[in-house]
Order: C-alpha cells, then structure tokens, then sequence
C-alpha cells in the first residue's frame, strides 16, 4: 500500500460513457495483481470527501503504466475524466487481496458483466503469460456496450451476451456458463451481484453435475486451509470480485463488508475485493 | 489574550504574553483581541491576515519541535498528557494499524480506536457508507470484535507505540459501559476511555445517553467509578440543547469532553424506492457539519470547565485554528483521513508552523480566542478586579 501521484498518459471514450485512462505510477505498478484496485482522490472541488475505488484493468510492470476502466456515473467520474493528460492524481494503491489461480489450472473461465470487465481483465494478461487458455464471456445490455474485442489479447476465447440480443448470446452470461463448467478448471467473476450469486449457484452444484473430485491431494481429514485464507481460495473453483460502497479502503472504517457464511462481516477492501465463492453467505440479504 | 483557567497551559510556559504580565493600570479591551499579538522585535510575519503568510521561509524541523504542542486532556486529575492536540476520530482509522503503512502512526497525539462493546457485533446491513455533499453518511452500527478480542489483539501493539491509544467505549446500558470499562481498566496500552453515549447507528442503545443530562451522567458517573483511566465522553449534536447535557457529564467526573458525533441524516438510494443506506439512518460527517460541530463546541467551552475535544470536518489547518478559538484544546481528524491519509500529521507540523509564525512557544494563546467574554466569572487568582 503505497500514496503515489499518478500521471495520466492516455485517456479514450471506449465506449458511451465508459472511459480507459492510463496512469504511469511505477511505485503503485510494483508488485500489482489481477483484482487488486486502486482508491482514487479526486480534485478538491465541491466537497468530494471519499476515494474512488478502480480495479487495475491492465498493468504493464515493465513500463510503470496502469489502466483503469470507468463508466461516468457521478461527480467524481465526471472530474476524472476530465484530468488532462501529465495531470498528476492522487492514489492508494494497490489494495485488496487478488485473484488466486491454482498452479495446476490451465482452463480459466472469466465472467464478466458490464463494468465487471475492469474486474477480471487483468487476469486475463497473467493467465496468458503463464500459458493457460482463457475463455472470457462476457455480458452486457445492448450490443453498444459491449467491451470492443480490440482491447483484449488475441489469445481470449471472446464470448458475449446481450441482454437484448443485439449481439451475440440472447439473454444473460450467466446463461453461457454451463457449457464452460466442465472445460474450466477455475472460473473467475465479477460483475452486478445477481450475477454473482446466480454463478455460485451454479459452481456450488458443478462439482455433484461433473462428478469431480476436489481439486489437490488429499489431505487427512480436518487439515483443510482455512476460509478466507489464499490457500482455501486457490483451491475454490469460483472466485468472485465484490462490489461495495466504499469508505477509506483500508479496513479502518468497516463501510464495505459482505457478509460470510461464517457470520462474521468481511471488508470487501481488506479480505477481498475477491472471495472464493463459498465464503460468501449469498442469501443473507446484505 | 486573557488566559482561561480551564484552558491547560504547558509546563514550559505556553502563554507568551499571560495577564499577569500585563501592567494593572493600563487600559484593555473587554474583548481579547482575536490573535495574539507578536513579541516585541519579532514582526516578520503576519502583514496580512491571520492566515500564515505565503513569503514565510519553511521551518525547520528542529524549529517545529521547539514549539511546545503537548496538551493535557485530564487536568483535574492525574494528568493525560498528548504530545500534540491532533487526534484521529474513533471509527475512521481502525486500531491504529490499518493505515500504518502510509502513515506515522508515532506522530498522533492520539489514536481514538473503533467503537468497541462488550460482545461481537456484526454491524449493519450495506450499504453503510455513502457520500453527501461535502460529506458523508455512515452506518456502520459498532462493528467489532468485542472488548476481549479487542484488547488479546491490539493492546500488546499499543503497548510498544509511543502514540497513546484512546479506546472508544459503546454500550447499551450502564452495565455494558461499566463492564467494558473494568476490562479496559490496568491494560497496559490503553491510554484512557472515550465514552460513546451519542452512536447514532444502533437501535436501542448509545444515543439515549447522550440526549439526555441525567442519563448521560449516569453512564459518566458509573464508569467514573470504575475506573481511573482517564475518561473522555463523546457529546451528540443532535439534542435541542446540549448545555445541560454537557454540564451534567463534567459533574459526573468526565476528565475531558469530545464534541461532536455525527448528525443524524438519511440517504435516497436512486430509483428514489427505498432509503440508500441499509440501516436506513446514518451518521453525517465531514466538512458538512463544522458549523454545526463549531457551534457546539463554543456552547460546550462556556459552560464547562474541562477541556474540550472538537471534531467536525477538519480538513486543514484553518479548520484546527478555528476549533481551537471557540475553546477547544485539541481538535480530532475523521473523515477527511479517508481522502488524505497524512492529513493528521501534516496538520501537527503545520500548527506548530503557524505557532511559530505568531511568534508562539506554545498554542495555547490560540485557544478560546473567539470566545465572548464571561463576565460572570469569577477569577481564580484574584487579579481581575470587577466592580
């Protein structure tokens, strides 16, 4: 966790209000993973008193430049998008606790809905460069807010549903899923939380549907890593990134919790922004 | 500048030019000027306003830590002695070590930990936060592991800090108080108790106490007896009248008061179906209520004799200089930590840069500069002759 003045060096519209804004900020860059996020000061003006919260969508640690994928929804979407380019900003970074991939997967499923492709596009890089296949479906309203294909590696496998049918699978990505369970090793999301919790559904009945045994050796019984630990997480099959308003980022404010199957709150910010899929209590309501 | 008998000076000092110095026949305003003035020979800064002045050569650090910023918050008592009147608000910086890799923890005067209860609470329902204009609401609802786990998790971490810790004490009734406070009570690393009788976010308990004089100095009383910590007691703004209140909590024992909590306020979400926050209710800080937090510290300063602690949307320094001229003697840092992490301890180095600027040794000449008079009392040395 670092505080860095990051410097935009490009700033496109690449969709209708969605924006991709690279930074150069080596020392937020460094030892930066797939889900972890950045929380972003915006300028002093008309009171804005919270960070931002942005997933690192790509990092290229060779040159110090990250990028983050936004939609303009408020006040401080609207001023960050006008930061002129070599315009320093102020970010925390990196934060949360990334995606883990267990070393023997090499299928890899990424869900993403909407904007929950700044979520998990940055484990589709890593996943490339360690050599695994990567199937990406993606979802989206209409066939005008789909991610451009263009901006993803050549080597994703690119699947997309519109909820309208303009493009693509007619309905929602949740619904391509199933045809994807048994080829995945390891399947990676992130997006609206019905979609969510609708894809743990899913991967909590997979392992009974595929008749698979866990993944990893077995172990004498009661020797499982712990919930919540990387270990146990690297193990899951579905691993979700969380969505929560968020207050300092940090774990001191306990703003961002999801509540898990152990009763106990988890701050989105500390313990996640990625939980495996069975930590989370879906039905609980928060 | 009239010294103010509750107002803690330094043992080095603090005031430069104290009343006692003053010759008796010369005539003085009824009100004190609202800066104090330069010492003679040293008229290098303040041309202009009271704002530090832009063509100020930067001080040196040595400079900045001959100014003496330490402040007791337990005179009547024992003594609770801070190195420098800029806290971190209960709730907004965890235990202390959530920030600790961007922040200098050591440099705090105080660290005010979460809410803490006597049993685990899960909190409430999300969403809990949401900003507002120049603000933000919360309902966290006292989230927390519970005094035990509390105290087996982070006093050994206190322990070691030279920063004292303040824990922020909730309950739901005398007996939770009393009981989290006789856990507290001898644990190395707890420095002294804020109690919180004025959390808006849970259902039954907290906030009765503080809307009401006689219970809150009950809850004051009880704990008082409980223990010797040294006891801060966190007021409400969201009471008619918070005099009575704060007047009964000062009889009650409370070495020292912190005004204010937050205000009570309520969020839309935006499909205008349902309120934002889960817990529907939320506790509204920030720049947004430091009228509100000034105003009730300047009512509290006059009708108490303890030290007071203000918190209400500081973001910078004018925020301290300004809370520090209604009466208070230290100043907590909340919600703006969440947009800038190294605000508290940029606004220790920039205090004792403005107390150097006025000529100070200390900043005690710059508490209670706004304050009217008080015509009615009595002065404790004798020196005031009033007809």
């Amino acid at each position: 966790m670092r505080l860095a003045a990051a410097e935009l060096v490009d700033s496109r519209e690449i969709l209708p209000d969605q924006w991709l804004q690279s930074y150069y900020a080596p020392s937020l860059v460094a030892g930066a993973r797939a889900g972890q996020f950045v929380h972003v000061r915006t300028g002093d003006y008309s009171g804005l008193v919270l960070r931002r919260p942005f997933s690192f969508n790509t990092v290229d640690s060779a040159t110090g430049v990250f990028t983050i994928h936004f939609r303009t929804i408020g006040r401080g979407t609207e001023w960050l998008k006008r930061v002129r380019q070599g315009e320093p900003v102020d970010m925390l970074g990196p934060l949360g606790r990334p995606f883990e991939v267990d070393s023997r997967s090499r299928h890899l499923l990424l869900v993403a809905g909407g904007l929950g492709m700044a979520g998990v596009r940055m484990l589709a890089d890593e996943a490339i460069r360690a050599g695994r296949q990567v199937v990406l479906l993606f979802g989206a309203a209409t066939a005008g807010e789909v991610y451009p294909s263009f901006l993803l590696p050549d080597e994703v496998e690119y699947v997309v549903a519109t909820d309208d049918g303009s493009l693509g699978h007619h309905g929602y990505v949740t619904d391509l899923a199933p045809q994807y369970e048994a080829w995945a090793d390891q399947a990676f999301a992130c997006g609206p939380s019905p979609m969510l919790r609708a894809l743990a559904g899913l991967a909590a009945g997979r392992g009974q549907r595929l008749g698979v045994a866990k993944l990893g050796r077995k172990r004498g019984a009661g020797r499982s890593a712990p919930l919540g630990s990387p270990e146990a997480r690297r193990k899951a099959f579905l691993q979700v990134s969380m969505e929560q308003n968020m207050g300092c980022a940090v774990g001191a404010c306990l703003g961002c919790v999801v509540m898990s199957v152990a009763g106990t709150p988890q701050r989105v910010c500390r313990e996640g922004p990625v939980f495996a899929a069975e930590e989370i209590a879906w039905e609980s309501g928060w | 500048m009239r010294p103010r008998k509750r107002v803690v000076t330094s043992p080095a000092g603090g005031t430069i030019l104290p009343a006692r110095k003053r010759k008796p026949g010369r005539p003085r305003s009824r009100r004190p000027s609202r800066l104090p003035p330069l010492p003679q020979g040293r008229s290098l800064v303040l041309e202009g306003s009271g704002a530090t002045s832009p063509r100020r050569a930067e001080p040196s650090a040595t400079e900045l830590a001959a100014v003496d910023l330490s402040v007791d918050l337990a005179p009547g008592r024992g003594g609770f002695r801070l190195a420098n009147p800029i806290l971190v608000a209960s709730g907004t910086f965890g235990y202390g070590v959530e920030y600790g890799e961007v922040v200098d923890v050591q440099r705090l005067g105080a660290v005010c930990c979460k809410g803490t209860t006597l049993k685990p609470r899960v909190g409430n329902v999300t969403p809990r936060v949401t900003e507002t204009p120049a603000g933000m609401l919360n309902s966290i609802g006292l989230q927390n592991p519970g005094v035990d786990a509390v105290v087996e998790r982070y006093a050994p971490t206190w322990t070691a800090w030279q920063t004292s810790v303040i824990v922020n004490v909730a309950g739901e009734s005398i007996a939770d108080y009393v009981e989290v406070c006789r856990r507290l009570d001898g644990v190395p690393g707890v420095a002294a108790i804020e109690l919180n009788i004025s959390c808006p976010n849970v259902g039954k308990g907290g906030l009765q106490f503080a809307i009401d004089a006689e219970a809150a100095g009950a809850v004051t009383a009880a704990v008082r007896r409980t223990t010797d910590l040294p006891l801060l007691v966190k007021l409400s703004p969201n009471v008619a009248d918070v005099r009575p209140i704060a007047r009964a909590i000062a009889a009650a024992g409370a070495d020292a008061l912190t005004a204010v909590n937050t205000l009570s306020g309520i969020a839309v979400a935006s499909d205008r179906r349902r309120p934002l926050l889960g817990n529907v209710f939320g506790g509204l800080s920030g720049p947004a209520i430091k009228p509100v937090a000034l105003r009730v510290v300047y009512e509290v300063a006059q009708v108490v004799d303890i030290p007071v602690v203000a918190i209400g949307g500081v973001t910078e320094l004018a925020d301290v200089l300004d809370f520090l001229a209604v009466g208070a003697v230290a100043v907590q840092v909340g919600t703006a930590i969440f947009a800038d992490p190294t605000l508290p301890v940029r606004l220790i180095d920039e205090l004792a840069g403005e107390c150097l600027a006025r000529g100070l040794s200390s900043y005690q000449p710059l508490v209670g500069t706004a304050l009217p008079p008080r015509p009615d009392a009595p002065s404790a040395k004798g020196v005031e002759y009033r007809p």
